[in-house]
């Protein structure tokens, strides 16, 4: 059974060929852009949320930290496109793979990083070391910081992996026990569909809320670095 | 678990990068977000133009030098 389960998570292949090629590529397709000042609801729909969420996000940051502000709008969209067209049947998330979100998560972090070291380099340093610490403790502290701040690339990466694997789990055991009971006990089926009902709500508002987390962190990262 | 396999990631992660990083954000850029009309303070050309400089002699009696 655990080799059942964990098969959806496989990259899926059509006649030996690696579909997930297509499969990432897809979310950008279900972008519209057009040139007229008035669109059809869709394309009006959409341009609303990105103005939106970029004004939710940028707002806070500087001049320096809005020249991100492309690369942060690419990365929600992405990120919240891919979660939520993983939650049909039978469909695959590339977000699940530990390796997409290792790439997206290292260099924006390490761009942050540098950033940071290379233009406030006594500032950025000094994060490494709160306020008012106690001058033994000091040494301690550095290295602990310099740690915390080593594992926020790979945090960012297993977070998003983690959870959108973890619902996509939940949501085939429950499906796969339902199966299984509505041949036996009927009753229990219906209280259990309305637990695969409410979880799949819950997908919905993680596969949003995991793609603003990815990218308000990195934006966090972004505010301290300029 | 699948996810280790590092024999796909070389293909994930090539795919990502021109997606996330050139198409997407080609995609953002051609939006184009035009502003609703007519926002502009469209009286800018409103003057008190009550009386034209050529009837002030008959408006403004009282502007002529007196006789």
């Amino acid at each position: 059974m655990n080799e059942n389960l964990f098969t959806s998570f496989s990259a899926p292949t059509i006649l030996n060929q690696p579909a997930t090629i297509p499969i990432i590529l897809f979310p950008t397709l279900l972008i519209l852009t057009s040139k007229h000042p008035t669109n059809n609801r869709l394309a009006t729909i959409q341009q609303n949320l990105t103005q939106f969420t970029l004004k939710q996000m940028m707002t806070t940051h500087n001049a320096k930290g809005q020249t991100w502000s492309l690369m942060l709008m690419s990365l929600i969209t992405f990120i919240a496109m891919t979660n939520l067209l993983g939650l049909l049947p039978y469909s695959f998330t590339p977000t699940t793979q530990l390796s997409m979100n290792l790439a997206m998560a290292i260099p924006l972090w390490a761009g942050t990083v540098v950033l940071g070291l290379r233009f406030k380099t006594k500032n950025s340093l000094a994060h490494l070391l709160p306020q008012g610490t106690p001058t033994p403790l000091i040494p301690m502290l550095v290295v602990i910081e310099t740690i915390s701040l080593l594992i926020q690339p790979m945090a960012l990466a297993v977070r998003l992996t983690a959870n959108i694997t973890a619902g996509h789990l939940l949501m085939h055991l429950i499906g796969s026990a339902m199966l299984t009971l509505s041949t036996t006990n009927f009753s229990m089926t219906l209280l259990t569909s309305m637990l695969l009902a409410l979880l799949t709500i819950l997908e919905i508002a993680v596969a949003l809320i995991q793609a603003y987390v990815f990218t308000l962190l990195i934006s966090l990262y972004l505010y301290n670095n300029t | 678990m699948p996810q280790l396999d590092t024999s796909t990631w070389f293909t994930t992660i090539m795919t990502m990068l021109p997606t996330l990083y050139l198409i997407m954000q080609l995609k953002l850029l051609n939006t184009n977000h035009y502003q609703p009309p007519l926002t502009k303070n469209s009286n800018l050309q409103f003057h008190n133009t009550h009386w034209q400089p050529k009837w002030t002699k008959t408006c403004l009696p009282l502007s002529q030098p007196q006789q």
